[in-house]
């Protein structure tokens, strides 16, 4: 009896939870709703402008814990009037099972209705992408034959096998037969899929057309940069150490390069004097500090107290003078790396000069391009996933990715109903505070001629007015530019 | 005869015992029963905080713009009115997945279940080393109060991702939780690696060294067979991630460039750096970083096994098949870490040879998969909390194992690779598969434990509940990757074409909070229970394996009060034809020849089956798989 009156109280302490839980949830949502205004109050009878999402989670998780509760709830009764057991959780939890296979089929149709249209967003916009949506296909019809089976399987045994009193289970052990079925049978079929996956792999990333154009694209925090050749078909060098403001993807420019050694070298002597006077500065700062904590205004400022003291303690400790110094040598480093560069006459041989630096990439359709791949400080990820096209951008490393659009964004707009529809360039590689936000779009063309009409409107990087006409350097450097390696 | 003496000899010290202290029974106990306790324990509160962090970082992906006084209440300064900041989102991502990694699931996992079958399953007394065992667990506690504290650092916890992926995490200018935050999850990292070595060292020591008379290796429970690869993957495979980030730091701190090469600072300027290569340490981590994957998985599968044959009242199907297909994972996990790889600029052939390695893990896996299939066909299966958590590890270790299939594929990576879809599938296969296998060890050996019996309805509630929103949650991901969206964003209303996933991404983040607050139900069962569940019998679920002869009743250190048992039999003896009971337990010698099995005809057991006795797994299989034997 002393069981049964817990079992009671329990199923009380249950039912309490649950309300909560679902009060919580309802809450939850209304409150969802009404903050982003995702539902207009509806004037007709519209069921299009319902929320459909929230109502089928509402209607999915209330069936569930309705039908487990009332399940619970019978059993309970029924054993409170009988005095013993009669409906065993196990068959219980057999038809739940049951319930929950048909609802989670239901799910996975319902997904692949709403979602389904998504997936790998419609056609490739680049040539290798069918190969590679053709590959998916195959993956997807063999793993879901067998998810749908073996999730079948799994739960109607739950179900058609739940324990009885009278009933013992097979002794069988292991059946050599069956065993190797399975092991041949997914070795067979993942060798079809290695073998496929294995030539579309080697498709795309095998050597790429040598006609293929090539487009620099430069990754920094936060934000992406193309450069196009220009009128000599060569990307002028570059190196991280020419990098200046404005020299921003530090292309081998010999007057940006003397005004940066020049201005770094001013910057050491504005440091130097810095560090020679540092003793007394700190002893101002520790007067100002003094003084304001004498007088209590440290309550009054507490931003200002608590700046000027991390100064003086920074000042004090000695770790102010040592930033200043590694700074000096940083940028002391820096300078003999571009003094070392200015005196190899090859680099700057103004192959860069008449490049263009965009803040959009334009293709034309039908035209093999060759992306380079650089970042400046951390690692990016350049995703563009309507063409298929995924490379990271590694500092110090060059990568590369070869590919050829096939469709115009007129064409892509069009197919896809969207007028407003553009492609991009996403950053999807972890890289700081605003990775969320890291794109460049990408313009699709559909003929050569467009491209060379906003090509030649685009700014180079050093105008023929201030500098003289590049001479062709074709004999002097290799084809392809590489990024070029420290002194 | 000596020895039996001297064993009622080494038991006779152990019953009268000294006198043990609060300290050195609780706190600085080097009892192996009360060190799993203590690693779950741990393991839990770590569950909770990542869990925790996960709802807090999903209501900011559903409600982007709206603004959660609760945010402000819980963070401060990370939430000025409400809204999560950027950087503390990336906080919270790498917290949460370094926890769910490595605290819950490597240690509060594997550190639980293999402290507490290991002895008691070969029939040991304690670990081979109770000294080391306890060190384990004190390196781990304190190795997760540094990671917590790193959330208090005024600049904000390590923020470049679990995997720490230089020179985002070398560089504090580069995202503020590269400062102290960084160094002091670096700290916690070394002190958990330190910790997992001495467990490791451990647990194959006592596996290979101290199973009792009669307990060869093929009688072994699969637990421990999981455990014994678990122990192998990772003391072969954490050294590396010590060297990784021994060497970030040394980038970090004292100006070398093992990783660091070519890179321009917004406000810095050039650095000296030059030479090194991000993609050595991408190299290093995932060295250990897929070996992980198996070192959550294993013990989780390991533990099902368990729990599904002696729930399914049937033996495990395929024993050496299993056995074989551990020990082929387990192998096969060190050659694929490339597969993380693909698209970091690796060479291309490379990339081949890694698919092909990786694709041919499918085949054991599936063997695995449809092994447990067979097991519980035409089984007696009693749908304990302990069960019904097994199952759902089954259905998600095919679920999530499958979509395996295309990130292991190097073409379709190039698609796929850091979008939802990876976060859909390891979430499954790793994440919820192992949280599952870690619930069905709980409620199969709490009373094994603490002497008293879980509540089996708030159990079924806990399940089912969580079952469902955890395929809630993350079977629409896969969708959403599909369609390219990139994972680790902080919102995705600035991208138009991501915007569409709004309604998507509500539905999760309601279920992983319905799913989340769930485990209300679990935390208020198991410590209730502790202290006020039913008394359990002896041997609760009537399984034959030697953890339930050791007396429940009684916390004693030396696991049996009398001389240990002995072991004539395998450990998944259910519903033998010539036994009334469905069980038959490994300690029990067998009367006579079973004379049944010779006179009458049984379709399901034939004569020879049941007196097999294989004397080497491997060979008999391999003799099996050429159809020799028989």
């Amino acid at each position: 009896m002393k069981i049964l009156s817990r079992t009671l109280t329990f199923n009380i302490l249950i039912k309490k939870l649950l309300i909560l839980l679902v009060g919580s949830f309802v809450t939850l949502l209304s409150h969802a709703q009404a903050a982003t205004n995702v539902i207009e109050p509806p004037k007709e009878f519209d069921p299009s402008s319902w929320n459909w999402v929230n109502i089928f989670i509402i209607v999915l998780v209330l069936l569930i814990v309705l039908v487990i509760a009332r399940a619970f709830d019978i059993g309970g009764l029924a054993e409170k009037i009988s005095g013993r057991k009669i409906v065993s959780s196990h068959k219980i939890n057999g038809y739940v099972s049951l319930v929950v296979l048909i609802l989670g089929l239901f799910g996975v149709w319902w997904e692949l209705v709403n979602h389904g249209k998504f997936l790998l967003l419609w056609d490739a916009a680049a040539e290798h992408g069918a190969d590679l949506d053709s590959m998916f296909m195959w993956t997807f019809g063999f793993t879901f034959v067998v998810f749908i089976i073996t999730e079948i399987l799994l739960f109607y045994f739950l179900f058609r096998y739940h324990y009885k009193e009278d009933r013992k289970a097979d002794y069988y052990f292991h059946n050599n037969k069956l065993e190797i079925m399975w092991t041949i049978i997914p070795a067979i079929v993942l060798t079809f899929l290695v073998l496929r996956g294995f030539t579309v792999w080697t498709k795309i990333t095998q050597t790429p057309n040598k006609d293929a154009q090539e487009i620099e694209i430069f990754g920094y925090q936060f934000g992406w940069k193309a450069r196009y050749a220009g009128e000599d078909k060569l990307l002028g060098e570059s190196s991280f150490t020419l990098i200046s403001g404005t020299n921003p993807l530090g292309l081998a420019v010999e007057s940006e390069a003397t005004t940066l050694k020049l201005s770094l070298e001013s910057e050491i002597l504005d440091l130097k004097s810095i560090l020679a006077s540092s003793p007394d500065s700190i002893r101002l700062w520790r007067a100002a500090l003094n003084n304001m904590e004498s007088k209590g205004l440290s309550n009054a400022y507490v931003e200002e107290h608590k700046l000027l003291k991390e100064k003086v303690l920074d000042g004090e400790s000695g770790a102010y003078a040592n930033q200043i110094e590694k700074d000096i040598m940083r940028k002391e480093t820096n300078v003999k790396r571009v003094i070392a560069y200015l005196s190899k006459a090859n680099i700057f041989n103004k192959t860069s000069y008449d490049d263009r630096v965009t803040t959009e990439i334009i293709l034309v359709k039908n035209k093999p391009y060759l992306f380079l791949f650089r970042a400046r400080d951390v690692i990016h990820s350049a995703y563009m996933p309507e063409f298929r096209v995924q490379m990271n951008c590694v500092p110090g490393m060059s990568t590369v990715f070869p590919f050829t659009p096939i469709k115009t964004t007129e064409e892509a707009r069009i197919s896809k109903g969207n007028p407003a529809f553009d492609y991009y360039l996403y950053c999807n590689k972890i890289c700081g505070s605003a990775h969320y936000n890291m794109k460049i779009k990408i313009v699709v063309l559909g003929t050569e001629s467009e491209y060379q009409t906003w090509m030649l409107a685009q700014a180079k990087v050093v105008s023929p007015a201030t500098d003289a006409v590049p001479t062709s350097a074709k004999d002097s450097i290799s084809v392809l530019p590489t990024i070029v390696s420290n002194p | 005869m000596s020895t039996v003496a001297l064993k009622e000899e080494d038991s006779h010290t152990h019953d009268h015992h000294h006198k043990e202290s609060f300290v050195s029974k609780y706190i600085f106990s080097m009892d192996h029963k009360m060190i799993s306790k203590q690693f779950l324990i741990t393991g839990i509160i770590m569950g909770v905080i990542g869990m925790g962090m996960s709802m807090l970082f999903r209501l900011q992906l559903a409600w982007p713009d709206e603004q959660f006084g609760i945010l402000e209440m819980l963070l401060g300064k990370w939430a000025v009115d409400g809204k999560l900041d950027p950087n503390f989102y990336m906080g919270l991502v790498t917290i949460h997945g370094t926890i769910m990694v490595f605290y819950v699931l490597t240690a509060g996992l594997s550190g639980t279940f293999s402290n507490l079958l290991i002895p008691l399953q070969v029939g040991a007394r304690d670990m081979a080393s109770p000294f080391l065992n306890m060190l384990s667990y004190w390196f781990f506690f304190l190795s997760s109060v540094v990671l917590l504290s790193s959330v208090f650092v005024e600049t904000g916890p390590a923020s470049a991702g679990w995997t720490v992926y230089p020179p985002l995490s070398a560089l504090e200018k580069a995202v503020p939780g590269s400062g102290l935050g960084m160094t002091l999850w670096l700290v916690a990292i070394a002190l958990f690696i330190v910790s997992a070595l001495f467990g490791g060292i451990n647990y194959i020591s006592t596996v290979l060294n101290m199973r009792t008379k009669g307990m060869s290796m093929n009688r072994m429970p699969l637990t421990i067979w999981a455990f014994l690869f678990t122990a192998i993957l990772g003391v072969l495979s954490f050294p590396v991630l010590l060297g990784a980030s021994l060497f970030l730091i040394f980038d970090r701190s004292f100006g070398t460039s093992f990783y660091l090469s070519d890179i321009y600072l917004d406000g810095i300027g050039a650095l000296e750096n030059v030479g090194g290569s991000p993609v050595l340490y991408q190299h290093l981590f995932w060295f250990l970083g897929h070996p992980e994957v198996y070192i959550i998985l294993l013990p989780a599968l390991g533990i099902t096994s368990e729990v599904i044959s002696t729930n399914a009242r049937k033996p495990i199907f395929g024993y050496s098949a299993m056995v074989i297909s551990l020990a082929s994972i387990s192998f096969l996990s060190f050659i694929v870490w490339g597969h993380h790889m693909f698209i970091t600029g690796m060479n291309p052939f490379l990339g081949s040879v890694f698919m092909i390695l990786t694709l041919i893990i499918a085949v054991p896996s599936a063997v695995k998969a449809f092994n447990y299939l067979a097991t519980l066909w035409r089984g007696n299966l009693r749908l304990t909390p302990a069960m019904l958590f097994s199952i759902g590890l089954v259905s998600f270790f095919i679920s999530g194992g499958l979509t395996g299939i295309y990130l292991g594929n190097a073409a379709l990576d190039i698609q796929m690779h850091d979008s939802y879809f990876v976060v859909a599938h390891f979430h499954l296969v790793m994440g919820s598969a192992a949280i599952f296998g870690m619930m069905a060890g709980i409620y199969h050996w709490f009373p094994r434990m603490y002497g008293r019996m879980m509540n089996d309805t708030l159990g079924y509630f806990h399940f089912w509940i969580t079952f469902i929103t955890a395929y809630l949650v993350f079977f629409p991901m896969h969708f959403m990757g599909l369609a390219g969206v990139p994972r680790r964003y902080y919102q995705f209303t600035l991208m138009e074409d991501f915007s569409i996933w709004g309604d998507v991404n509500k539905l999760i983040t309601v279920a992983s909070l319905v799913g989340g607050f769930a485990q209300i139900l679990f935390l208020y069962n198991f410590f209730n229970s502790i202290f006020r569940g039913k008394k359990s019998a002896q041997n609760p679920w009537q399984s034959n394996t030697l953890e339930w002869t050791s007396p429940i009743e009684v916390r004693l250190h030396g696991n049996w009060p009398k001389e240990l048992p002995t072991v004539y039999r395998g450990p998944y003896e259910y519903s033998r034809p010539d036994r009334v009971e469905d069980f038959f337990p490994q300690h029990i010698k067998d009367e006579g020849f079973p004379e049944i099995l010779i006179t009458t005809e049984s379709k399901v057991a034939p004569k020879k089956v049941v007196l097999e006795e294989p004397s080497n797994v491997f060979f008999t299989a391999i003799k099996r798989i050429f159809g020799l034997s028989r």
